[in-house]
């Protein structure tokens, strides 16, 4: 985890100030920086930000939805695993 | 055969993946069966798995033959090495772990080197995400539809889609990809970044991707 004394002041950091720390915001926690109480004030602050915020935490989000499988092999990939099972 | 380099021992189950990879009705016992060798076991776990298998396969590499060659090597591993599963993980996690290494290990044949995703596999200048917020009126509306995020993530450069795949997709975590794709913690969480901001550049341009063809054969559900 990182320390906060690792990050500029939250209060009073630059967007590109934010930018740069963004992974790491993004990564520690639960993944969800618009609820991260050391940053609502930066957020109220830069509606450009929060939005950035909102657009990143919205495809994560549906990302996780793409792990229920979408797409199906071919017939032949269990034919094949079956031939070669029998070797 | 062992494959050098596949990692096939399990990881300290982590608080929470059983959530993620909920137990299916009847996989224990069709995975202790197909450990004594019952044919008919290992295909009730074939045909439990082989969407999924499939679908990540199809991710990570963007080419249904390759993915389709995977998926058979995948389900060969597994009838190989199931007697070494100890079910300190989900079945699934396991198998997915086992998947994204025959991957790796294919496309580190093919010649990509994934060692330094910076170096090697980043994108060119023009395939890179944009460094602006973006203004307000462009942002997307709080949802992001899923065929479209399918599609943009299968047009990602291949450095970016596959970080995304893995984090976001499949919930490995950071030091999780750093190990498999021989980088650092932070080199991952940077190239997510990348991805996440490329996808939202490629999302705010509905006309383009609707046009788009991936390539990928989506089945009916």
């Amino acid at each position: 985890m990182t320390k906060n004394s690792d990050f500029p002041d939250f209060d009073y950091m630059t967007p590109s100030d934010f930018e740069k720390y963004l992974p790491d915001f993004f990564a520690n926690g639960d993944g969800h920086v618009s609820t991260d109480p050391r940053l609502q004030t930066f957020l109220k602050n830069n509606p450009d930000c929060a939005a950035l915020v909102r657009d990143l935490e919205a495809i994560a989000d549906q990302a996780r939805k793409l792990f229920e499988p979408t797409y199906e092999p071919s017939d032949a990939v269990w034919s094949n695993i079956q031939k070669k099972m029998k070797l | 055969m062992d494959v050098p380099g596949l990692q096939m021992t399990e990881t300290k189950a982590v608080p929470g993946l059983f959530k993620r990879n909920p137990p299916i009705a009847g996989e224990a016992e069709a995975i202790e069966a197909a450990k004594n060798g019952d044919a008919e076991a290992f295909s009730k776990l074939y045909a439990l798995h082989k969407r999924r298998v499939y679908t990540l396969c199809l991710r990570m590499l963007g080419n249904v033959s390759e993915a389709e060659d995977m998926t058979q090597d995948a389900f060969l591993h597994l009838f190989r090495k199931i007697g070494s599963f100890r079910g300190e993980s989900a079945f699934s996690t396991w198998l997915h772990r086992l998947t994204v290494n025959l991957v790796l290990m294919h496309l580190r044949k093919k010649g990509l080197n994934l060692v330094s995703l910076e170096e090697t596999i980043n994108p060119s200048e023009e395939d890179a995400p944009k460094r602006d917020f973006g203004s307000r009126d462009l942002q997307l509306t709080g949802s992001v539809d899923r065929v479209a995020l399918e599609r943009a993530v299968a047009s990602l450069p291949p450095g970016y889609r596959m970080v995304f795949v893995l984090h976001d997709v499949e919930g490995f975590e950071h030091n999780e990809i750093a190990t498999m794709l021989e980088c650092s913690t932070g080199n991952s969480k940077s190239q997510l970044h990348k991805a996440r901001l490329k996808l939202r550049d490629l999302l705010r341009q509905p006309e383009p991707l609707t046009t788009q063809t991936t390539g990928l054969k989506e089945t009916a559900v």
